[in-house]
């Protein structure tokens, strides 16, 4: 199997983990996009809103709403991961080697397989669909994920193809990866977009299982890379505000010091995106108890109160924006706006 | 629970007058008003009399059961018109022409309304036919019995085939020549045309229809006559001196309009809302899609003509909001039935707004934007029905307006048509035709759209753009079984059921396909077959039409008419077409990847094995259902294997439907892709399709993919349908690289989550959706802003959310007047797109 496989990709070409495609993203950079979840992220943060990107290995997960209980998928596994029980399909992760084989038995796409592999040329033609709408909108292509340096050599020929198009690209990363790899996809990003999310090394290191400083030199590296090539050209600063770890005045304001010192010249925006526990599903579907499962959005008066302390550190605060969803409060003003609030994709990478 | 309260605001209206308030709020009083515009019926007398022609509503199968009724009861209600002494001496049209004159003129109320600027209130009547009884007994020979028109069309209707019938409206008078040259213009050429004729010409149908004409013509005139004293006769009484001056202004203008041409915009408004209303008492039917045109650019000399002389522009927008109060009372027709006063849906007096010009100029003006801000302020409201043409140059003021008052609304308070496509089309129908003196790149920008988005010429074109409905699903079933129905047919009113017929040519037993190219072979014939049926059942209602109920009113407003001698409704238009709408396009495009990915390529089940699960309605197959339902490949993903199907299916059924004419009055068969509410009636006639749905369930709706299929989002869904379309060709295409291949156009509606429009960068990305639609998309879009929370909370609450329109093929609907399936099946489209 293994090895069909190795002979598939050299017939073929490069391939990529990609955990999902989206189009018509409005939320990944500047116009209409097409961000392309890369598979695998060197960070893990424990409020993750992608759960399923942060490991690079295929994995199964079963949609209890899209189930016809017809057990085609425990039939199917090689590795006798799966079984039937009242409660539905369990899988046991032990076992289960993200083969897909009960995602292909499915017959209504209740088993999924998270990561698919995407030669480079299929995905390439795949992006490049509307580029109509890119074109309208200074749109383009996002390198997302996980984290898109973890597949550095594929997402680099992946943007360059796209670049050689004629099409916008954009590097949406956590910062937590090697020089090497930030020194391959660099000249083929139009821009990138940067998580800082919180300054204090242990901290981010009890959040996200990682310190950061590789993080703020890496920041400071695309920097100065900017200062003398053609790509990248533009560089925006994103934050996710999760209530209990980043999403205090202090580490805004950290951050914002950060940035005023470092940053300010290079920088576009700086985007604060709201928590939101949408994903909450997604964990329980991957066998993951969550940390912040029962933890309540922000409120709107927390969400100003960030975003100000954001904007005081900064010699031109109308480079900061937050976005996500506030809390819906009852009896708060502004019915039809909050309503568009209150339904907003969250950020991607946090 | 509250009962009452909604969660959410709904769209108001903002900034009206007074005036407008009352005159707004006295409409949507409804069944409580002391005046209304209901039917009225009236009778020549004889006792063989007819009122309601039921032709007309062939394509409402709602109405069948009623037919009989109808009929009826107009008669037995009906009013007696004394009659002129040679009456009975003239021919038809001349009889028809004079005995809708003398109603309109001599019979009906002629009411103004406290405050109203414009006059014209009562148009809805129910006029004799003016049949002699021979007459009478030809026509009713030709609808009764067994093979009769009504028998027939209800076969047509029960085995799932959809529905046809010659209807009313869906064109656009020429409402520029009758402000240009007033009606005296249009008087003065038709005596003379009858003067040209030889005497033997004169004393034949040629003769005949042209002094039915002149008759007719003589009516708008002489009903302005009597508003006019209408108005003096309130301006004597009236106490409030500004009052007063505007019923005396009124008077002044219906003396000299619509009989001679308007000079001010008040006087324009007033001679087009006239002209208009009378193509309804002409057709005795409420507002069918009888379309004003490209109302921005011929009112536009009147409004410059008045603001350069000291109109105040809000003045003029009074004036057009008193207008948009005229066009809703057309739904007082049958105002008491149902709830909502009756009001359930949008009639399509529609209008367009700004659009190409000559040489690629763009043709916003003042008064474009002067009629979205009476859209805005006016709305939620119905009619008249306005559809913005974009094109790549459209200005971004203009995309500003839309974007911000689609944000504003529940739904886009306007259809957007779209130049490029929809022009390319209009290209292909003049080669297909072979009427390229007609229509060609020097004159294809003067296009509009009738009803809701299906585009003709304007002043010379009847396209009978919803005449024929036809489910294209019904060849994939009949392909199955090799020309039977699927499942016994049960008649709801005898209560009698018939075994499977055979209903179509034996195409052979799908059970022996050995490849996908035999069934595929067999399924092009049975789509051949199912059109000519259309063709077949629709020449029975076209050809009654053509000989019993002439419209000589409105044939004075179309061009052609009076230079052949034929009525609009015997082919007298220069461009005469009628339009079968495919309905089920992606359901049949889905079941036939699901019958090649499930029996052919996966070969998941035997062809035997598919057909038992339609016969069982899929219950006890449930795993191939889901296997149809999820792994088959669908339209609408941007998935260019599935909508390599879709262009297939296309190319096949609309290069069938252009060989066809019509036999009675010579108008060609074009395509187009309306599915008006069709797709969800029907979808409890025809059997389950392969593609998973079980009968019951709602079929595809116009050129949508099927519901929940588009998966990959809006630009995807967008790019799926223009590639259905054709796409484009950068040889050339049909127009400038665009290819389309109906003309009609093809109705699109997409649903966006409100979210989208939050800020100022959002909107902008939402302008460039709207600009790639343009390039990659189809011919026009009804762009849905709700999300499934508040639909949810309208259920729970409807009478709080009472004029909460949502818009389903451009077709207006008010959400709580709608079926709960309906409701239910929208609330899950929404659904779908929240994440």
């Amino acid at each position: 199997m293994t090895k069909m496989k190795t002979v598939y990709d050299t017939i073929t070409g490069p391939a990529a983990t990609v955990l999902n495609i989206q189009r018509m993203s409005t939320e990944d950079g500047p116009g209409i996009r097409t961000t392309v979840f890369f598979k695998g992220c060197g960070l893990a943060c424990s409020w993750c809103h992608n759960p399923e990107s942060i490991s690079l290995k295929p994995q199964v997960q079963w949609l209890e709403n899209r189930c016809i209980g017809c057990r085609s998928c425990v039939a199917a596994c090689p590795e006798e991961a799966l079984a039937f029980e009242a409660a539905g399909v369990v899988i046991d992760r032990e076992r289960c080697a993200g083969c897909g084989a009960c995602a292909d038995a499915c017959p209504s796409t209740a088993m999924e397989l998270l990561g698919k592999k995407w030669p480079l040329g299929d995905l390439v033609r795949e992006v490049e669909k509307d580029r109509a709408y890119f074109e309208q909108s200074r749109g383009g292509i996002t390198a997302s994920g996980g984290d898109p340096t973890v597949q550095a050599p594929f997402v680099a020929a992946f943007l360059r193809e796209c670049v050689a198009r004629g099409l916008h690209t954009a590097l949406d990363t956590c910062g937590y990866s090697s020089r090497q790899s930030l020194e391959m996809i660099l000249p083929h990003a139009d821009m990138v977009l940067f998580d800082l999310k919180i300054m204090d090394s242990a901290a981010h290191r009890r959040w996200t299982g990682a310190p950061n400083e590789r993080i703020l030199e890496n920041i400071l590296f695309i920097r100065d890379y900017m200062k003398n090539a053609v790509r990248p050209s533009s560089l925006w600063i994103r934050t996710p505000l999760i209530p209990g770890a980043t999403a205090t005045i202090e580490n805004v304001t950290a951050i914002g010091s950060f940035i005023a010192e470092h940053l300010e010249e290079t920088i576009e925006r700086w985007e604060l995106c709201s928590f939101n526990n949408l994903c909450r599903d997604k964990y329980r579907r991957l066998g993951i108890d969550w940390e912040f499962r029962d933890a309540p959005l922000l409120p709107r008066s927390s969400l100003d109160e960030l975003a100000d302390a954001a904007r005081g550190q900064l010699a031109d605060p109308s480079i900061v924006q937050w976005t996500g969803a506030p809390r819906v409060e009852k009896g708060a003003e502004g019915g039809p706006e909050k309503r568009h609030l209150r339904l907003v994709k969250g950020c991607t990478t946090c | 629970m509250n009962t009452t309260t909604a969660q959410y605001a709904i769209k108001e209206p903002k900034g009206l007058s007074p005036r407008i308030t009352w005159l707004r709020d006295y409409f949507f009083s409804g069944v409580e008003r002391g005046w209304n515009n209901e039917f009225m019926p009236w009778t020549t007398g004889t006792d063989w009399d007819v009122q309601y022609d039921e032709i007309t509503y062939y394509i409402v199968p709602e109405t069948y059961a009623f037919l009989q009724t109808f009929r009826s009861s107009f008669h037995q209600t009906a009013r007696a018109v004394k009659l002129h002494d040679d009456f009975w001496k003239w021919s038809l049209p001349e009889r028809r022409a004079w005995f809708v004159k003398e109603v309109m003129a001599g019979y009906m109320p002629h009411e103004v309304l406290p405050g109203d600027l414009i006059a014209g209130s009562r148009f809805n009547l129910q006029a004799s036919r003016c049949w002699t009884k021979k007459e009478l007994e030809e026509r009713d020979g030709l609808i009764y019995g067994k093979k009769g028109a009504r028998a027939m069309m209800k076969w047509f209707h029960d085995h799932g085939f959809g529905n046809s019938g010659a209807t009313s409206g869906h064109l656009i008078p020429d409402y520029q020549r009758a402000l240009v040259e007033g009606w005296k213009g249009i008087y003065e050429d038709l005596k003379a045309s009858v003067n040209n004729l030889s005497d033997r010409e004169k004393k034949g149908p040629r003769g005949a229809q042209l002094r039915a004409m002149m008759t007719a013509a003589l009516m708008p005139k002489e009903l302005a006559a009597r508003y006019a004293a209408e108005c003096r006769a309130l301006a004597a009484k009236e106490p409030t001196p500004s009052r007063r001056e505007e019923l005396t202004q009124m008077a002044a203008n219906l003396d000299r309009v619509p009989w001679e041409p308007p000079v001010t915009f008040h006087e324009a408004v007033q001679a087009l809302w006239l002209t208009h209303m009378l193509v309804m008492s002409d057709e005795n039917y409420p507002g069918p899609g009888v379309s004003f045109g490209r109302l921005d650019q011929y009112l536009l000399p009147y409004w410059r003509h008045s603001i350069d002389n000291g109109m105040d522009r809000e003045f003029g927008k009074e004036i057009l909001k008193c207008f948009w109060v005229h066009a809703n009372t057309a739904y007082d027709a049958m105002i008491r039935v149902g709830g909502n006063q009756g009001i359930t849906a949008g009639f399509g007096q529609l209008f367009n707004l700004s659009g190409l010009g000559a040489d690629g100029k763009d043709m916003t003006n003042d008064l474009t934007y002067a009629l979205l801000e009476v859209i805005d302020e006016m709305t939620p409201i119905l009619e008249p029905k306005p559809n913005v043409r974009l094109h790549r140059n459209s200005p971004e003021r203009l995309l500003d307006t839309v974007v911000s008052m689609i944000s504003s609304s529940q739904g886009a308070p306007f259809l957007l048509n779209f130049d490029e496509r929809s022009m390319a089309g209009m290209l292909r129908e003049a080669k297909r035709a072979g009427v390229e003196h007609l229509i060609n790149e020097s004159n294809v920008h003067e296009y509009a759209s009738v009803g809701c988005l299906e585009n003709t010429m304007v002043g010379n074109d009847r396209s009978g753009t919803v005449d024929n409905n036809l489910n294209l699903l019904k060849a994939v079933e009949l392909a199955l079984t090799g020309g039977k129905d699927l499942l016994p047919f049960t008649d709801l009113l005898t209560g009698k059921t018939e075994p499977p017929a055979r209903v179509g040519p034996d195409t052979g037993d799908a059970l022996k396909f050995g490849s996908w190219d035999e069934f595929w072979k067999a399924y092009a014939k049975q789509t051949r077959f199912i059109i000519k049926k259309c063709v077949e059942i629709y020449e029975m209602s076209e050809s009654a039409r053509a000989r019993f109920s002439p419209t000589p009113y409105l044939s004075c407003l179309v061009g052609g008419c009076a230079d052949k001698g034929l009525d609009v409704t015997q082919g007298g238009a220069e461009l005469g077409f009628t339009t079968i709408e495919g309905v089920t396009f992606a359901t049949t495009v889905d079941s036939l990847l699901a019958v090649k990915y499930l029996v052919f390529d996966k070969k998941e089940c035997t062809m035997a094995e598919l057909m038992q699960a339609l016969k069982d309605n899929w219950t006890g197959h449930e795993v191939l259902q889901a296997r149809a339902r999820n792994r088959a490949p669908k339209y609408g993903r941007d998935d260019d294997y599935a909508d390599a199907m879709a262009r297939k299916v296309m190319d096949l059924w609309t290069d069938e439907t252009w060989k066809y004419r019509t036999k009675s009055t010579g108008r060609r068969f074009r395509p187009g892709m309306l599915s008006w509410n069709y797709w969800v009636g029907d979808g409890f006639i025809l059997a389950a399709s392969p593609d998973g749905r079980p009968k019951g369930q709602f079929l595809s709706n116009a050129i949508c993919p099927s519901n929940g299929a588009d998966i990959n989002g809006p630009t995807a869904n967008a790019n799926s349908v223009g590639k259905a379309l054709g796409g484009k060709d950068t040889g050339g295409g049909d127009w400038k690289g665009y290819l389309n291949s109906l003309p009609n156009g093809a109705s699109h509606t997409i649903t966006f989550n409100p979210s989208l429009l939050r800020d100022p960068e959002h909107r902008t990305k939402f302008k460039a959706f709207l600009r790639g639609y343009a390039e990659n998309g189809g011919t026009a879009l009804q762009v849905n802003m709700i999300d499934a929370d508040m639909l949810r909370d309208a259920q729970k609450h409807p009478v709080a959310y009472r004029h909460l329109l949502v818009r389903v093929t451009g077709y207006n609907a008010y959400f709580t007047a709608i079926g709960r399936e309906l409701q239910d099946e929208i609330i899950a489209r929404e659904s779908h797109n929240k994440y």
